[in-house]
């Protein structure tokens, strides 16, 4: 076992025999086959697993472990919390709880959140050890994608821009600090990302063009180490796309997918939000850098290296926010290490992770109508004229996108890259009166109209041509996010409430079982005890199955 | 990143297309969050009531409003209050109150120590609903969206765009333009299973027909349908369901108004606000 950042006091405790919690930098960076330590499972965020003792072969003998349904009944919880009264958090469906965590799975125990709420299940039982409740002072509770582990420490965000630090083992509070202020309409659902000594952090909030940022913070005292703001200031690089200091400082750029990072190069690869106004651009003609791009930050320092941006002066909502994958391949016969993105906006980019430089640029949606092809830098050019019109303008995507936020997953035995994808359509409307100034989602309204479904894509990276689609008959809602193994499957949602296994070769189906709800996460996997396990949420329950 | 999609229509509740909103659940939970779905005019906002917001308004114009504008959406060097990161943390007039009695010198914004308490909260209330009111701006339905050209319209109707296929401007269309709102018009031959009155009656919905290995085939109107099961509800009211795997049982689905579907690959807009123009005339 070697250390390669950073030799942490927890690290060297990692090398006794593992107690409860305890998660040391390297078995993050490397992690073990019977862990899922952080959102994405490991730093590149792939998706994907070498396990294989699950696999073509024995699939159709997949069965249920157990399940458990999650309660937010703040009854026998651990309380913390600003707020004056609990409250049942929102908005959230179910059982009041909606899972679009992805829970960490760290010796034996899964951790994982939901907006307001914390639990430790007993992995191999699904019966919960603790339950924390935060008592909100507001914000939207719109999801809480999890938590990040450092140590015995846990670490996740709240509606109302607090980042909580727990005690893995009890669920005891450590500490609170307060990111943003929910009182400009901020609120923040990202998982923490662990970085050696950082616990990276970012939050969201369009609703009245505040700035965005991302954090680093002490992972002991909680106290800040660096913020990198999504929109420079008046004099800084990337001042040249917007108009004025005021468009800069209302610009949004909100950054809430947990980051990708590679130890090697020592970057985090960060996707933004979309710019602010969110539809109507006049007030901040140019590019608008950082927006909907990805950028490559220094953990140290925060200091940017490269940006890429995939949705220049975005007017649609589409934020970069899709998870940017990190795999190393070839590319015209020479090593390469890569970056993929499938963009809201429907575009499909390979980069080089060590410069930012675009690679492949492609539209994977058939049906994207927005774009007036690539510039030589494999951006997407905008055509204006879909922008919101008075008498209305047809774009695909509609604001939702081509994809989202849930998790593709990169397939190093195929080659390929794995989304979810929708071909929807909307007519966009301008609202506004003359001279009237907009903010906000403001001189916009968006009529949904039908569209072509959704589906499960497959994308070959070298050439960003879409290898094979299974088409939902249904449409893809509530399809959630993916996850592919060694064992030759893929795991997805079908927007059915089935969590359904194909060959990730073809998308042929292999295997399926009805859940209660759509895929509200994305399916994860580990050994535990000998036996592998698929881990998947939907809705207010957690469902383990394993070979019996 | 819109949090939860509410659009102005409801025509997307009909759609089968993924609607996952930035941050929105994949799975169910639309509700919450940005409160009811926007409505055509501003609801009154008990917060803000119309009488302190026009004291405050009052209050505002001969003291701020050379720099900040009369209705606080900027003017003069002054920022726009409705996006102002201070207003947004101001409660009751608090902060405001502090703010006005120091000014802001080194930013230009001289000190107003001679308003009274009372004129600070009414002016709190105005900042405040300004706030509102830039926010609910979204949904708003647009006053006129028929731009088109309705000769050119008429054209596409009876050419490229074969409305006359199915549709005749003296018999179904036979006053459309007096009947309906231009822009639910126009969302209509976009998307005609949403809007109001939905459905367009039985005779438009999604019909399937399934033939099983054995045994007779069975049609009927789609209920729903996935890779592994497929209701529908027969000619006698009936609703069945069939376990799909793979290509057994076969399932045919057609769609009455496919070709409304088919025509969002080729239409332009142009073409939809000439079409619209043309339809808005059939009075």
């Amino acid at each position: 076992m070697k250390f390669p950042i950073l030799i942490l006091p927890f690290a060297l405790l990692a090398l006794a025999a593992p107690s409860f919690g305890q998660l040391s930098q390297a078995q993050i960076q490397k992690p073990a086959p019977d862990s899922w330590p952080t959102y994405h499972g490991e730093y590149f965020g792939r998706h994907y697993s070498p396990l294989d003792q699950i696999n073509q072969s024995n699939v159709k003998h997949l069965s249920l472990a157990w399940v458990a349904r999650m309660n937010a009944n703040t009854l026998g919880a651990i309380v913390g919390g600003e707020g004056k009264e609990p409250s049942p958090g929102a908005g959230q469906g179910g059982n009041g709880v909606s899972i679009k965590s992805i829970p960490l799975m760290v010796n034996g125990v899964l951790y994982f959140s939901s907006p307001d709420h914390a639990w430790a299940v007993d992995a191999r039982t699904g019966k919960e050890i603790w339950h924390y409740f935060w008592k909100t002072r507001g914000g939207l509770h719109i999801g809480n994608r999890g938590m990040g582990m450092y140590g015995n420490w846990l670490f996740f965000e709240t509606p109302d821009d607090y980042i909580i630090s727990l005690d893995a083992k009890t669920g005891k509070e450590r500490w609170h600090k307060q990111i943003a202020d929910v009182k400009a309409e901020y609120f923040s659902t990202m998982a923490p990302l662990i970085i050696g000594n950082h616990v990276i952090v970012g939050m969201g909030g369009d609703f009245l063009d505040v700035p965005g940022w991302l954090e680093s913070r002490d992972p002991e005292t909680g106290e800040i180490q660096w913020k990198w703001y999504s929109t420079p200031r008046p004099g800084q690089p990337g001042a040249e796309t917007w108009p004025d200091a005021f468009s800069m400082e209302h610009g949004g750029g909100m950054p809430w997918q947990p980051p990708t990072y590679d130890p090697d190069l020592n970057l985090l690869y960060l996707p933004t939000g979309n710019a602010n106004p969110v539809f109507i651009g006049d007030s901040r003609k140019g590019d608008n850098l950082y927006t909907s791009s990805i950028v490559a930050l220094n953990p140290d320092t925060g200091k940017m290296a490269w940006y890429f941006q995939g949705s220049p002066h975005d007017t649609h909502d589409w934020d970069a926010t899709e998870v940017p994958i990190l795999f190393d391949g070839t590319v015209d016969g020479k090593p390469r290490k890569l970056l993929a993105q499938a963009h809201r906006n429907g575009m499909f980019f390979l980069l080089d992770r060590t410069n930012g430089k675009a690679i492949v640029s492609t539209q994977f949606s058939e049906t994207a109508n927005w774009s007036k092809g690539f510039n030589e830098k494999g951006q997407p050019i905008p055509n204006p004229e879909k922008e919101p019109q008075r008498g209305g303008a047809l774009v695909s995507p509609n604001s939702s996108g081509a994809t989202n936020w849930p998790a593709p997953s990169f397939n190093p035995d195929t080659g390929l890259f794995y989304l979810h994808s929708s071909s929807s359509y909307a007519v966009f409307y301008r609202t506004d009166a003359p001279g009237e100034k907009i903010a906000a989602y403001g001189g916009n309204s968006e009529h949904g109209v039908q569209g072509f479904g959704g589906q499960l894509r497959a994308i070959d990276y070298k050439t960003g041509k879409t290898a094979w689609m299974h088409e939902y008959p249904g449409g893809a809602n509530g399809a959630g996010g993916l996850l592919s193994t060694a064992g030759k499957l893929l795991f997805a949602g079908d927007g059915a409430q089935n969590l359904v296994a194909h060959d990730p070769a073809t998308g042929k189906i292999l295997w399926h079982a009805g859940l209660t709800a759509g895929i509200s996460n994305a399916p994860e996997t580990y050994m535990l005890d000998g036996h592998q396990y698929i881990l998947v949420g939907a809705g207010d329950s957690l469902y383990a199955f394993y070979l019996q | 990143m819109v949090p939860i999609k509410i659009l102005a229509s409801a025509l997307c509740a009909l759609t089968l297309s993924v609607t996952l909103s930035a941050q929105t659940p994949p799975a169910g939970g639309r509700g919450g969050g940005r409160g009811a779905a926007p409505a055509a005019a501003p609801r009154a906002n008990p917060k803000f009531p119309a009488d302190v917001v026009a004291r405050g308004k009052e209050s505002f114009g001969p003291s701020c409003g050379f720099c900040h504008g009369l209705d606080a959406r900027g003017g003069d060097g002054g920022p726009d209050l409705a996006r102002s990161l201070f207003v947004l943390g101001d409660e009751n007039g608090q902060q405001l109150g502090e703010l006005l009695k120091a000014g802001r010198p080194n930013n230009g914004m001289p000190a107003f120590p001679n308003m009274t308490p009372a004129q600070v909260k009414d002016m709190a209330v105005f900042l405040h609903e300004r706030v509102e009111a830039a926010r609910n701006r979204e949904g708003t339905t647009p006053p006129n969206i028929v731009v088109g050209n309705a000769a050119d319209g008429q054209k596409y109707f009876n050419g490229a765009g074969k409305c006359n296929t199915c549709h005749s401007v003296t018999a179904d269309l036979q006053g459309i333009g007096g009947k309906m709102e231009p822009i639910a018009l126009q969302d209509k031959f976009l998307s005609p299973r949403g809007g109001r009155g939905g459905g367009n009656g039985a005779a438009m919905a999604k019909k399937v027909t399934v033939t099983p290995k054995t045994g007779p085939a069975v049609s009927g109107t789609l209920m729903s349908v996935s890779d592994f099961a497929v209701t529908l509800r027969d000619a006698s009211g009936d609703r069945r369901t069939f376990t799909r795997d793979g290509d057994e049982p076969k399932v045919v689905i057609t769609d009455p108004l496919q070709a409304h579907l088919n025509l969002l690959r080729v239409i332009t807009d142009k073409d939809i606000h000439d079409l619209t123009a043309y339809l808005v005339t059939l009075k």
